[in-house]
């Protein structure tokens, strides 16, 4: 299959999950109106809506006001911004995304934005500190693969659209907690969409994670491709896989935006779901990644990792 | 009356896939366009530093006369060469010459330490790095573009609609991209 190919098929799937989420969305409000009142139902879709609409506009500060990602000036870190620069050269971009900086230790990047022309992505000083320059520029090539393959369009849409589904469900919770006004049809209604209520979220997570397991792999194969170095890609995983620390701001709906999960570990999110708990992790397991990569690259990686200096020493940070 | 309907509809069906293909080879072809064009930007830089750097080296080492001779040379045959392969053979050749440049400007440290000449040095290795990134990208483009023009069946139809095989920019032994595939396999 060749990247065009993948990157078509990718909008389909894209597609798939937009009209699985529309659907989604009005069973949920169907649910409301069933068990409730029809005019909660179409106030919470009108909420809906608005909400949407304001999230994709406003996607980028969002993203960026979750993430803690502050925009570099023109004069900084100009070794860094020249790495984006050469990788999004080899992906092919029409611009250089702009860069982003997060202060936390723990070594992770992400990328967002609707368009490749406006999109961004941030790295965190952790990861700045940990990572020699050949696997950052990995990393840095992974990120821009989401952006070229138009997965951070998708993840963009499905980090808003998961948040429309728990709002509308938080809706129509409250207003059974609360004791809305019931309409008749008894118990089993009631029951059925207390459980629908509870399960959408759970749903539209699902949705959401599934979407970014695979194309965490096609953006590693991405960043192979794109360096010419499929075994940068599997030692930057391999670090950041031996790395205990994981990112303090990660809020459970940005996270399938990162290059190593930063919810892995925490199991708030995953709390009473234990069995489901392989569904909802947003990236594949780093091993099963750097096992496709080691196949594609033909190689095998060292079991210890090299102490080679780190990049922030380059860039005058560590 | 059946066949000439079933006839038709192989014939749209022709149409339709013959139209799909074509616009398929002529993105593949803007794309190595695209990816030579991004290329030039960068051997335009290069092109375009390199006097500063002689001037600089020139203020400390006047006499070295040979190295700013061929360095010139490089980069003058360097903007004449028009087709992929052969501005690939110029960058080398402009690349050795400002190895040796680089050479001469070690026997000097004031040189060495001056402000100007780091920044011109900074930004000729940064360009130089853009030019391989920019290569990798260009190359695969052109590998994807010739591979499907020389395929059946637009092997057959490829010349006369103007579909030419395009040529690689080349650099000593970078020229394969390395075949990774994109099919998950967990």
């Amino acid at each position: 299959m060749t990247l065009q190919q993948q990157i078509r098929a990718n909008r389909f799937r894209s597609t798939i999950v937009i009209l699985g989420f529309v659907v989604l969305l009005l069973l949920l409000a169907g649910l409301i109106g069933l068990a409730l009142d029809t005019s909660l139902a179409i106030v919470a879709l009108a909420v809906a809506a608005i909400y949407g609409v304001f999230g994709v506009v406003n996607s980028r500060r969002l993203i960026a006001g979750i993430t803690q990602a502050q925009a570099v000036g023109p004069d900084e870190l100009r070794p860094l911004r020249r790495l984006v620069e050469n990788v999004s050269i080899g992906a092919g971009l029409p611009v250089t995304p702009e860069l982003r900086v997060v202060e936390d230790e723990a070594p992770n990047a992400f990328a967002a934005g609707l368009r490749p022309t406006s999109s961004y992505i941030g790295v965190t000083t952790g990861l700045l500190r940990a990572m020699p320059k050949r696997e950052l520029e990995a990393v840095l090539a992974h990120e821009v693969s989401h952006i070229r393959n138009r997965d951070t369009y998708l993840m963009t849409m499905a980090t808003v659209f998961a948040g429309v589904i728990a709002l509308v469900g938080d809706i129509g919770f409250r207003s059974i907690a609360y004791g809305g006004r019931r309409r008749g049809g008894g118990a089993l209604v009631a029951i059925l969409a207390i459980v629908g209520l509870v399960l959408a979220p759970y749903a539209a997570l699902l949705l959401r994670m599934s979407l970014s397991r695979r194309r965490e792999f096609l953006a590693d194969a991405g960043a192979a491709e794109i360096l010419s170095d499929a075994e940068a890609m599997a030692l930057a995983l391999r670090r950041l896989e031996l790395d205990p620390t994981t990112v303090r701001y990660s809020n459970s709906s940005t996270a399938h935006l990162w290059v190593e999960s930063p919810t892995e570990r925490v199991d708030s999110l995953k709390t009473g779901v234990i069995e489901f708990s392989s569904f909802f992790n947003t990236h594949p397991p780093t091993r099963a990644r750097i096992a496709a990569l080691e196949e594609a690259g033909g190689f095998r990686l060292p079991d210890r990792l090299a102490l080679d200096a780190p990049f922030a020493v380059e860039l005058g940070l560590a | 009356m059946l066949w000439l309907w079933v006839l038709l509809g192989v014939l749209a069906l022709l149409v339709v896939l013959a139209a799909f293909g074509y616009n398929r080879l002529v993105r593949l072809r803007n794309e190595a366009d695209t990816g030579w064009a991004n290329i030039d930007v960068q051997l335009q830089r290069r092109t375009d530093l390199i006097p500063n750097l002689v001037e600089a080296v020139r203020g400390y080492a006047a006499h070295e006369r040979a190295v700013f001779d061929e360095v010139t040379r490089a980069r003058a045959a360097l903007q004449q060469a028009s087709a992929p392969g052969a501005a690939g053979d110029a960058n080398d050749a402009l690349t050795a010459a400002l190895g040796r440049l680089f050479a001469v400007a070690e026997a000097y440290p004031e040189l060495k330490a001056s402000e100007n000449f780091l920044r011109l040095q900074e930004d000729l290795t940064d360009t130089e790095d853009k030019i391989s990134a920019a290569r990798r990208y260009y190359n695969s483009t052109v590998m994807h573009y010739n591979t499907a023009i020389q395929s059946i069946p637009w092997v057959l139809v490829a010349k006369p609609l103007g579909f030419r095989a395009k040529e690689f920019f080349s650099a000593a032994g970078d020229t394969a991209v390395p075949q990774v595939s994109l099919a998950p396999s967990a």
